[in-house]
This record gives structure tokens, C-alpha cells and sequence, in this order.
């Protein structure tokens, strides 16, 4: 690490502060251009031919064709992937942030027979993996033939979802003030009127970082896609991009006009929104 | 906080649970149940008592696939903790490292599918990147089929989790770094301490909690992989990179093995559990004590 590089110059006190700095600029200049070569390889063979992709790994594309582009969205139904993409990711989503803040505004703001006993459910339900209920889920899906509906994916994508929701949406709750409740207990609110008016809005800076991380896991999730939807129709982007990638598993310029095509888009999104999506992604995962 | 209204609260949490019960709780209980039994998924269901356990006792398969996952994470602890530390200590030793934060999280944000894919590319044999550098140093002594080669395939599959994860892990420090009382850091620099020493004596103590979490995260995400090792082995070549987590999905989506397939589940789930449950009680009394 280029931190521990001496310059031999100078007292150990200005050695550390003065050359390095550069030093350091340098260093994690080579190692972001490292980091970043398989992607930027990438897209650079997405503009070139099969031939060119295997006679010379490292050549610059000689055009920068587009065409490839449109012709992998085409052939690869990438389109039809993101749609199915975006609805299951939008419908589970709101639903997550919709069960997740009417449970933590119960848990927050009442005490009630079985409190605790919810509140370690929701707990077990942060450590859970996958693996520990997907079997008899998938049988249970089968028997209720919603296997190869979005169904498949919403419900168990809002379920996978909901406990960390709740947890993170009930700390927000936890930290406002008793008293704002009070008050418009006393001005004539009711139960449910004091969630939508008062929680909900109140909760909204909770709510998007609930939504970034959320919104990730389902757009990414594959192992239950996988296993849920055979339909090519309703694949979304993880489980369609690699059905397209085995059928046409030697059309390297292709694949990689594909791999461009659904990466590039998330790279803008998160230059864009990168604070708020690195703050929503270690909340989501630091629970 | 009200006391037990009636009704109110039962009516906010009624579809939470009854999501999460159906779609998870309710599966949980029968994925148990089914470890004890032989059936096909199917057919009629046999009970089995603990036949499916000792199987598993027994198996060579599954007992080299928690030898892999292992190895699995004691390479992603170095590549994603070890690597995300390290970094996290150059970009708060300096000014000015924004772009590189937020150029490492990147992969973050990318599906697993979709980096494999890119992965199995940067492999391959004939024009990946990994064998054409090799070749243009000269170095054709060590190109290699990586991922069709039993000795350097789980490396191979483990060094793309670093790739996603180490700038995950030094985001993760780098916030922790930065909530280090600056009169400390400064107290230190005025007595002639070097950035190194900082990083060892003062960064890394103070932010032990983070590393804690780190590691339990590493660990219980390790043994959940299966997207990585789906898309580029799938368990191969010769079973060298088989894991828990693509073993399972195999004996029950393959051979219709539901009953030992759930038993695997139940040890797998056991431990992940067990782990953070661990981690839970430690966490509790890392608050009860000094560290931030």
C-alpha cells in the first residue's frame, strides 16, 4: 500500500505528510485503473468483432458502432428483461415500504400482548438465509400454481425485505418525539390517521433509504428468479441476461454489447445518486 | 407510547406478518419438517427420523463443499475486509478521494449475474484479459484455463467476490474512520505520528466494532453465496468448487432429493444463525463498553 512508502526525505513527522500525498494519488490512481480494466474492456469489445475480440484482446475498436448495441437489446429481448424487472422491483418495493412502516409505526407507538414476541420474529427473520425456507416455498408455490407468475418473485421478494424494513423504519420512529403524537391525539386524530399524516411523512427520509436497498436486492436477485420462473416472458434482467448468454454463448461481441447495455445505465444512476445509494446500501446491510 | 388499544396495533402489523409468516415462516417449519422424511417432492412421503442427517455425516460431497466454502471465505476475508481496510486507510489519510470511493463502490451496484458473466470473459482461455496480460509480459508459463483448472478455480471464483466487495468493506470503515474524534487524529499528528502509525495504533483500535461487523457480514454472506459460483463453475470442474449453496440446489432441483436437501438446509441455516447469534451477544457487550 502506497500509504507506507517512505520518502527518505526530511523527519519522520513531514516524511509521512508531504511526498506521499502524491504518492497516494498515483497509487490509487493504478489501482482504480486496474479495478475498472474488465470494465472498460467491456465495453470497448461491445464495438468490435468476434474475429478482433479473439485476435487481439487489448485493440481499440476501429468504430464505434452502435448498431451492436441495438442489435443485442434486440436479439437479447433486454427490453422485455427491464420491464419485468421493473414491475416485480416497483410492486415489491411499495409493499415493502408500505407493510414495513404501518409494522414499525405499531411496534414504535404501542405497547400491546406479543410486542416482543413480533419484534424477535422480525430479528430471527435479519438472520435467516435463503436456504432456510426456499424448498417448501417453491413446493408451496407449485401447489398454489403461482410458480411462473410475478407473483413468484413479489411475494417472497417483500417478504425477504420486510424485517429489515420494519427494524430500520421503527429506529426512525423510536426517535421522534412522544409529544408530536400526543398532540395530535389530543386535536382528534385516530389510529390510522396518525400513521398517514403524521408517521408516514415524518418517516420519509427512512423511507427512500429503505427503497434504495430494497429496490437493489429485488432488481439483482437471482436464486429465486431462477428457480421460480422457467417462463422466458416474465425473466427478469439476472435470470433473462443469462438465458440469452447460454443461448448464444460464443457471440462474445454480443454478449458484451449486452453486459454494456444493462451496466452502463446503473453506473449513471449511482454516479448520480451516489450518497444517498452508498448510505442506503451500508444502512441496508449494517442493520 | 400508547398503551394496548384494542385492536390498533394487530391492525398495522396484520399484512407484515401475514407476508413474512406465509412466504417465510410458514416454509421455514416445513423445510424442517421435510428433513426428516424421503420424498421426491411429489410422491408419498416417507419418514425418516434422522436418516437425512447422518447422510449428510457421511456424504464426501457435502462435507468437501464446507471445506470449499470455507477456503471461499478465508479468501474473502483478505480480499474484501483485509483489501477494503487497507484502502479505507489511504483514502482517510489524505484529502481528496472522493472519486476513488466512488469509483471502487461501483460493483456494488451491479447484479451478481451480470459480473459473472463479465467474469467468465475475463477468464477465458482464449481472449480473456487475465491470459492476453500474462501473454504480452511474456508470461505464458502461467496462463491458465482459471476456471476449469481444480486448483486455482475457487480462487479464481473468490477474487471476483473481492472485485464486487473490498469497496463495500472500505466504505463501511472508511464511515467508521470518520467518526474518530478529529482531536484525536490531530493530537497524534502533533506528536509526530506518521499516517502508518495512525492507521495501526489509532484508525484500526477505534473502529474495531466495524470490523466485527465486517467479518460476521463477510462470513454469513460467504456461506449464503451462490450466484458467483452458479454462473462461472457451477460446482466445477470435479465438483472443486462446489459449495452448500449449489450442492443443495442440485440434490433437490436436480434429483428431486427434497428430504436430504432439506436436512443440508437445516445445517446450513443452523450455522448462519448460529453465527450471527454469536455476533448478536458480542455486538451487545462491545456497546455495554467503550468502543464507539
Amino acid at each position: 500500500m502506497s500509504e507506507t512508502a517512505t520518502s527518505g526525505r526530511g523527519g519522520p513527522s513531514t516524511r509521512a505528510r508531504r511526498i506521499p500525498a502524491l504518492l497516494t494519488a498515483g497509487g490509487l490512481l493504478v489501482v482504480a485503473a486496474l479495478f475498472f480494466f474488465p470494465m472498460v474492456w467491456m465495453v470497448l469489445s461491445s464495438f468490435k468483432s468476434n474475429a478482433a475480440i479473439f485476435a487481439s484482446p487489448f485493440a481499440l475498436p476501429t468504430s464505434i458502432d452502435l448498431g451492436r448495441w441495438v442489435e443485442a437489446w434486440e436479439v437479447g429481448q433486454i427490453g422485455k428483461y427491464a420491464l419485468n424487472s421493473a414491475i416485480v422491483t416497483g410492486v415489491s418495493v411499495l409493499l415493502i415500504l408500505l407493510l414495513g412502516a404501518a409494522a414499525a409505526f405499531a411496534l414504535s407507538r404501542y405497547r400491546f400482548a406479543g410486542r416482543a414476541a413480533i419484534l424477535g420474529l422480525f430479528a430471527l427473520g435479519l438472520l435467516l438465509p435463503l436456504q432456510s425456507y426456499f424448498i417448501a416455498q417453491s413446493t408451496l408455490f407449485n401447489q398454489l400454481s403461482i410458480t411462473d407468475t410475478r407473483l413468484a418473485l413479489i411475494i417472497p421478494y417483500t417478504a425477504m425485505g420486510l424485517p429489515l424494513a420494519t427494524y430500520l423504519l421503527k429506529v426512525y420512529l423510536d426517535a421522534l418525539p412522544e409529544e408530536l403524537f400526543d398532540a395530535a391525539r389530543i386535536d382528534g386524530a385516530g389510529d390510522f390517521q396518525l400513521f398517514r399524516a403524521l408517521a408516514l411523512p415524518l418517516l420519509r427520509p427512512g423511507l427512500a433509504t429503505v427503497a434504495i436497498f430494497s429496490a437493489l436486492a429485488c432488481w439483482n436477485e437471482f436464486l429465486l428468479a431462477l428457480l421460480y420462473i422457467q417462463d422466458d416472458a416474465l425473466k427478469t434482467i439476472p435470470t433473462g441476461l443469462l438465458a440469452f448468454s447460454s443461448r448464444y454463448v460464443t457471440d462474445y461481441a454480443l454478449l458484451f454489447s449486452a453486459l454494456s447495455i444493462v451496466t452502463l445505465p446503473m453506473i449513471v444512476i449511482y454516479v448520480v445518486f451516489n450518497r444517498q445509494i452508498v448510505e442506503g446500501i451500508t444502512a441496508g446491510s449494517l442493520k | 407510547m400508547k398503551p394496548a388499544r384494542a385492536i390498533a396495533p394487530y391492525l398495522f402489523l396484520a399484512p407484515a406478518l401475514v407476508v413474512f409468516g406465509l412466504a417465510v415462516m410458514v416454509p421455514l417449519v416445513f423445510t424442517v419438517g421435510y428433513s426428516f422424511t424421503e420424498w421426491n417432492g411429489f410422491g408419498s412421503m416417507t419418514f425418516v427420523g434422522l436418516d437425512n442427517y447422518l447422510t449428510a455425516l457421511t456424504d464426501p460431497i457435502f462435507r468437501d463443499s464446507f471445506l470449499h466454502v470455507l477456503i471461499y471465505i478465508s479468501a474473502t476475508l483478505v480480499l474484501e475486509v483485509g483489501v477494503g481496510l487497507g484502502l479505507a486507510g489511504v483514502v482517510s489519510a489524505r484529502p481528496g478521494t472522493l472519486w476513488f470511493r466512488v469509483a471502487i463502490f461501483v460493483p456494488v451496484m451491479l447484479p451478481m449475474v451480470v459480473v459473472a458473466i463479465l467474469w467468465s470473459f475475463v477468464y477465458n482461455n482464449d481472449f480473456g484479459l487475465i491470459n492476453a496480460t500474462l501473454g504480452a509480459l511474456g508470461l505464458e508459463g502461467l496462463q491458465r484455463v482459471w476456471l476449469g483448472d481444480t486448483s486455482t478455480a475457487l480462487l479464481a471464483v473468490s477474487l471476483v467476490s473481492g472485485w464486487v466487495y473490498a469497496g463495500f468493506y472500505m466504505m463501511i470503515f472508511y464511515a467508521a474512520i470518520r467518526q474518530i474524534p478529529s482531536e484525536v487524529l490531530e493530537a497524534a499528528r502533533m506528536d509526530g505520528a506518521g499516517e502508518w502509525v495512525l492507521f495501526r495504533r489509532i484508525k484500526v483500535p477505534m473502529i474495531r466494532n466495524a470490523i466485527a461487523i465486517a467479518v460476521l457480514l463477510c462470513v454469513t454472506g460467504g456461506f449464503q453465496g451462490f450466484d458467483l459460483f452458479f454462473v462461472l463453475t457451477n460446482g466445477g470442474p470435479y465438483g472443486a468448487t462446489e459449495i452448500p449453496t449449489t450442492y443443495l440446489v442440485k440434490v433437490v432441483f436436480r434429483n428431486g432429493d427434497v428430504g436430504y436437501g432439506s436436512a443440508m438446509a437445516v445445517v446450513l441455516t443452523a450455522i448462519v444463525v448460529g453465527v450471527g447469534l454469536v455476533y448478536a451477544r458480542l455486538q451487545r457487550r462491545g456497546q455495554a463498553g467503550v468502543t464507539p
